[in-house]
């Protein structure tokens, strides 16, 4: 099975075309643009019109695309988008099933319309209510465009009227919930916060790659970035690093040797290597090698855009 | 129906049963019970092998008074059971269970097993062991899928941390979620949650005492009462650390004690400065410095507690009793065997 690799999504207000205009610059996994909250109404026909030269310029670099609609015009937004570089819409403010179904219904008319591959394109539900939370099982299996979903923790706190702060973790039940039931669905949870919290300030890299790794450990399988400065520890602390990949590389060794000897039990370095020891060795180092390629696609998709760049500096806005 | 007596689960050691030495040395260790292990410490080629020894080792764990537990494989649910449901099985140890149809189909496999097998019908219970997010999100299902079901724990460990794709060891409770509802649903099952709080584990060590009983402790504060592990050196620290100390038995009698004066005056609460009690009386309250605090507060709900606490204590000295009055009969059986 191929494993969907989408560490860091980078979001970009519609408006900003400067923005738009370098997003496939900072070596992101996807970008989105985004006309919920990136776009004032009124300019929103003007948006629309070049919507699909965004997408495909933010697609440059081999970013997956996604636009987040209004989830007042969810036809206008995506057929103003759908073309062969959009990979998926952001769903905002998802509390129900038929939200979803009904976002399946427009995408599988503009997929005909517009000649794109039917149900190729996805739908990534934005959790920003309590119902939303509550309903979640339902809301992410309602169609199987929902890939990935996520809890826009910024919007769930002006919902709930929640100030959020350091000193406190207001969504340990929110954030658990979510990650067990998309991973019990087969969806992919990703970490929409600011970051995963509170802080405003300026982040170092080194701690932005520690909050990445919490929500790591936390099961999401990626972030939504809101800085492109974000996108390099977010991609880092999402791919297996080195010494993971050869601590694990030792773990199947001596459980391959166990297994000769008769034993699927084997002491490695005070702890005990068995079964799914094994397995996960196994899921880490897929991980590394799916990581690997994704990178190449990416240095593949400048390459054949001609332009020499190179990814592990990170441009800055 | 299933046994209304309640064994007791504080510490037991899951072993491999393929591995001789550690199947047979295990009684001496003991533990409440011994769970002989058909699945992850089992290599693929010798699953046939070793279901095929569980028969004869149930009285060779049960020698120092530990009760025998199997866990069997998920995907090989029917083989398995039908090789290990012998006469002094306690438990089937049911791992990265899912779906309440699973439960309900193994507790119709083991009711034709006991009544073929002479066992008292509902004697062997099933442990439900949830080790995926899948099994977290149908757990109410699956624990009142059978009432064989009397412990029902996980949402942790290794099976969930990769189905999470998280990595295991890290300084912060990442299975929060997963365990709380769990533990709700056995609770709201009635059945015995098996969990403990969280306590940073960052080396993955095995085998270090002192971190058995400082878990068992805190699990004990938090009403739980099952432990468990994969190391002889973990066993004693978990008995310990699951029972109460001397200090909390004399504190639970004096609260009961103060709890009857108030009762005779027709209060329903009064709250005690501890520093003021004789530190010599019996019983006497836990010193003003321990985790129960200074000032306390003494009414139904405090004694309700303290009689749980003296009732679990009364457990577990009995439990200790029958093992070593087991472990006394296998010494001297011995002796009268091999007179040297």
């Amino acid at each position: 099975m191929s494993i969907l690799v989408r560490r860091s999504n980078l979001i970009v207000p519609a408006v900003q075309s400067r923005m738009i205009s370098r997003s496939w610059m900072h070596n992101a996994d996807a970008v989105t643009i985004d006309l919920q909250d990136g776009a004032p109404t009124a300019e929103l026909a003007q948006v629309r019109k070049t919507l699909r030269q965004s997408v495909a310029l933010a697609g440059k670099g081999g970013a997956q695309v996604f636009v987040r609609v209004n989830a007042d015009f969810i036809y206008a937004d995506s057929d103003a988008a759908v073309g062969p570089d959009l990979a998926g819409i952001v769903l905002p403010g998802v509390e129900s099933a038929d939200q979803v179904a009904e976002a399946d219904s427009i995408l599988a008319d503009l997929e005909k319309i517009h000649g794109a591959v039917p149900r190729s394109l996805e739908i990534t539900p934005s959790i920003e209510t309590a119902a939303g939370v509550w309903h979640i099982r339902e809301i992410i299996t309602a169609s199987p465009r929902v890939k990935q979903v996520g809890i826009d923790e910024a919007a769930l706190a002006a919902s709930l009227g929640i100030t959020q702060s350091s000193e406190h973790d207001a969504f340990v039940f929110a954030r658990g919930r979510l990650c067990i039931e998309a991973t019990a669905a087969g969806v992919q949870p990703i970490a929409v916060a600011d970051p995963m919290g509170v802080q405003t300030g300026h982040l170092s890299h080194e701690e932005m790659v520690n909050i990445a790794t919490d929500s790591r450990n936390l099961g999401f399988k990626g972030m939504v970035c809101g800085h492109p400065t974000w996108i390099a520890p977010v991609n880092s602390a999402y791919t297996p690093a080195e010494s993971l990949v050869e601590y694990y590389t030792q773990v199947r060794e001596v459980f391959a040797q166990a297994l000769a000897a008769g034993t699927a039990a084997a002491p490695f370095a005070g702890r005990m290597i068995d079964v799914p020891v094994d397995e996960w060795a196994k899921d880490v180092l897929a991980m590394s090698a799916a990581c690997a390629a994704r990178d190449a696609e990416k240095q593949a998709a400048l390459a054949a855009a001609e332009i020499y760049f190179d990814p592990s500096v990170p441009v800055i806005d | 129906m299933a046994s209304t007596t309640r064994r007791l689960k504080r510490s037991g050691l899951t072993m491999p049963i393929v591995t001789p030495r550690f199947i047979n040395n295990a009684w001496h260790r003991g533990c409440d019970y011994i769970n002989m292990d058909l699945e992850d410490s089992v290599p693929p080629h010798l699953k046939d092998v070793a279901r095929n020894l569980v028969r004869e080792s149930i009285p060779v764990v049960n020698k120092g008074g530990a009760d025998a537990v199997c866990r069997i494989n998920h995907d090989l649910m029917e083989a398995d059971l039908n090789a290990v449901v012998w006469p002094g099985l306690m438990m089937v140890n049911y791992p990265k269970a899912e779906y309440g149809h699973e439960i309900e189909r193994m507790d119709a496999i083991i009711t034709r097993l006991e009544a073929e097998r002479g066992i008292r019908p509902g004697a062997v219970e099933i442990g439900a062991n949830i080790e995926t997010a899948v099994g977290v999100a149908n757990a109410y299902e699956i624990v009142t899928a059978s009432p064989r079901v009397r412990d029902f724990g996980g949402a942790s460990g290794y099976d969930m941390s990769r189905d999470l794709g998280v990595e295991m060891f890290v300084d912060f409770d990442q299975f929060v979620y997963g365990k709380g509802e769990v533990e709700l649903a056995a609770r709201a099952a009635g059945r015995e949650p098996r969990a403990a709080p969280f306590t940073p584990n960052i080396t993955g060590s095995v085998s270090d005492p002192d971190r058995a009983f400082a878990e068992a402790d805190a699990a004990r504060k938090c009403g739980f009462r099952i432990g468990g592990g994969l190391h002889p050196a973990v066993v004693e620290p978990q008995i310990r650390g699951f029972a109460p100390s001397d200090d909390e038995v004399s504190d639970a009698r004096w609260v009961l004690q103060e709890y009857r004066k108030l009762t005779r005056t027709g209060d329903t609460w009064v709250q005690i400065d501890v520093s003021q009690v004789d530190r010599e009386a019996s019983p006497r309250p836990m010193a003003a410095d321990s985790y129960l605090g200074r000032h306390r507060v003494i009414d139904g709900y405090e004694a309700a507690r303290a009689e749980e606490l003296l009732q679990w204590q009364s457990l577990c000295q009995e439990r200790d009793r029958e093992k070593a009055e087991a472990m006394d009969r296998v010494r001297a059986a011995e002796a009268a065997e091999s007179p040297s």
